[in-house]
């Protein structure tokens, strides 16, 4: 077993929620220490801007 | 004179998510003045929900995809916009209406190890397309993944499990519906004790069935580590499961290992197997849910035992650990085959010669799958589904029944745009009664699973439901025969015992295992009129240990 999944059983777990918050309540539930990440899809630039800044940058 | 009147209001280019569209319906529902009311964007499923519901307009039925439907009926139509004007309000707070609230909300990985830098696991359950960048992301800071989201492209899933391979990182999923690690529920899934018996699935409901019997015969359950489906396909070719069968054999309180999948494909058996034998020493229970049974190859015979069904595995591997809580086990959760037979005859005695059909309402998708491997071979192999063994006998639209019909409402022709059937009970409702109006139907079965992440009180939502269909049935001289399978312990938020009762209270029989029930429901469909030859043999492919 990798020495990362070894910890991994053996700590308490701390956890990132990314996207629906039900799951980070029913880790708060539990007694899990969570942490709630609120995920937004990434802006749709128009092709043409994209372009321009792809440029830019 | 007072009208009620209904409403439909579209916020074109709105987005809430399912979850908190359920919620704020909810709430909208218990306001002064109205009927019924749904938050829902305008999906072609959900407006099709709303037409049952006689909650569609123009208005709604014009709006797309993309664009929230506001529907109200109210009592009155001089209270709508006093009711409009609140629920908009309701609409626009910022979308965390959760309790417990979020203490802080966190918008990027980066922030949020700022705030806790010794993450070790993150819940993913964001679009498929865009989990690629997230998932490396958070690999690359040395943090495991449940990976809950689907329609992961597989090309994605292949590079990120390579990535969290090499590194000795976990990524359950993508599409896990359930983990269990460190006696902790991830995602979907029970609260069972902790123990000796490690798992590995592919399969969702299928690891809460088996740790929730595991729980019941009084052991425990190490790791459940949910793999995803696609994982034991060649495209991917069992990395995470290999990852995980390694894990577990090191694991010290681990003592035997269980794999629960759909049968895998060959080139992955082989190689599991090979594992198996080459670097493992514990002994396993293997449940592959196929048409036929896996025989394990000689060399492994010792150690490596294999069933067709969840009921029978979870017996099986209590069996191998303990074999004075097997036999006790064995006793609660079945029966034997002359009192199912005579169960089968009381319960049949008042249906009507046309009333010949089965209907399957499944919330869990395993759940569904193993109760068509046994309906394929107690009912035949012309039982239909929106997801069947065979497509040949795929139903033309899902929304309608034919004959035997199985359906999976976790499908996505049910929940685009909605949330899972075992959150929010509306579309199971709906077809609950529509199925009672047949007049040739003769069982209607149902799980109703429970655990964190599913409904709060799912029997209690489904109870109208229940009570109309038995009214309707009861109205043209007929008795629909119920039965239910609760797939949870006393010790979830729901408690199994209450929610049991419940249904006993409703005149549904239940059952311990969801095999049992599928079993029970086909010899009541068949009046029991299956050769004693081919009973007793499927009875101890599926039942027996």
């Amino acid at each position: 077993m990798s020495e990362k999944i070894k910890k991994l059983f053996r700590e308490e777990l701390k956890i990132a929620n990314i996207g629906l918050e039900i799951f980070y309540r029913s880790l708060k539930d539990q007694g899990v220490e969570a942490i709630q990440i609120n995920w937004q899809p990434p802006p749709s630039l128009e092709k043409g801007l994209k372009e321009k800044l792809d440029k830019l940058l | 004179m007072r009208m009620e009147t209904v409403k439909n209001i579209v916020k074109t280019n709105l987005f809430r998510d399912s979850l908190q569209l359920m919620q704020l319906s909810e709430e909208a529902k218990k306001l002064d003045g109205v009927v019924d009311a749904a938050l829902v964007m305008g999906t072609t499923t959900n407006k099709e929900i709303l037409e049952k519901l006689n909650l569609l307009t123009d208005e709604g039925k014009a709006a797309t995809a993309n664009d929230l439907i506001l529907a109200i009926r109210a009592k009155d139509e001089s209270l709508l916009p006093r009711i409009v004007s609140i629920i908009e309000e309701m609409l626009m707070k910022p979308p965390t209406i959760l309790q417990p609230a979020v203490d802080k909300m966190h918008f990027s990985v980066e922030a949020a190890l700022e705030a806790m830098p010794d993450i070790n696991l993150a819940v993913v359950s964001i679009p498929g397309r865009y989990v690629k960048e997230v998932a490396l992301k958070l690999l690359e800071k040395g943090i495991h993944i449940h990976l809950f989201s689907d329609h992961v492209p597989v090309e994605d899933e292949v590079e990120i499990k390579r990535y969290a391979s090499e590194r000795g990182l976990l990524v359950l999923g993508p599409g896990a519906g359930t983990s269990i690690i460190n006696g902790k529920a991830i995602a979907f899934a029970n609260k069972v004790r902790r123990g000796a018996v490690g798992i590995v699935a592919a399969a969702g409901t299928g690891l809460q069935e088996v740790s929730v019997l595991i729980d019941k015969a009084g052991l425990g359950v190490s790791q459940g580590l949910g793999v995803g489906g696609n994982d034991v396909k060649e495209s991917v070719g069992g990395i995470m499961t290999l990852d995980c069968i390694r894990s577990l054999e090191a694991d010290e309180e681990t003592k035997s290992i269980m794999i629960v999948s759909k049968p895998p494909d060959d080139s992955v058996l082989k190689k599991v197997v090979k594992f198996i034998e080459e670097e493992t020493r514990k002994p396993f229970v293997l449940c592959f849910l196929g048409t036929k049974r896996y025989i394990p190859p000689k060399k492994l015979a010792k150690r490596m035992h294999s069933y067709r069904s969840l009921h029978a595995a979870a017996l099986g591997m209590v069996k191998l650990i303990d074999p004075e809580k097997y036999k006790i086990a064995k006793s609660d959760i079945s029966l034997k085959l002359s009192e199912l037979k005579k169960l089968c005859k009381k319960l049949s005695g008042n249906l009507k010669p046309n009333q010949r059909y089965l209907r399957a309402l499944y919330t869990g998708g395993t759940l569904m799958y193993e109760s068509l491997l046994i309906y394929r071979e107690l009912l035949g192999k012309d039982v239909y589904s929106n997801s069947p063994l065979d497509l040949k006998y795929k139903l033309e639209d899902s929304y309608k029944s034919y004959m035997n019909t199985v359906v999976d409402l976790g499908e996505e022709e049910f929940t685009a745009g909605r949330a899972h059937p075992m959150i929010d009970p509306t579309i199971r409702k709906l077809r609950l009664v529509e199925e009672a109006k047949d007049p040739e139907v003769a069982v209607i079965t149902m799980d109703f699973v429970l655990g964190y992440g599913a409904h709060n009180d799912p029997v209690g939502a489904m109870q109208d439901a229940i009570i109309e269909a038995k009214r309707l049935a009861e109205s043209n001289s007929r008795e629909i025969i119920m039965m239910a399978h609760v797939c949870g312990t006393d010790a979830d938020p729901q408690n199994s015992s209450i929610q049991e009762e419940k249904l006993r209270s409703l005149g549904v029989t239940v059952f311990p295992t969801n095999a049992l029930m599928a079993f029970a429901s086909a010899l009541v469909v068949k009046r029991c009129k299956i050769s004693d030859e081919k009973l007793k043999k499927m009875y101890n492919e599926f039942l027996n240990v």
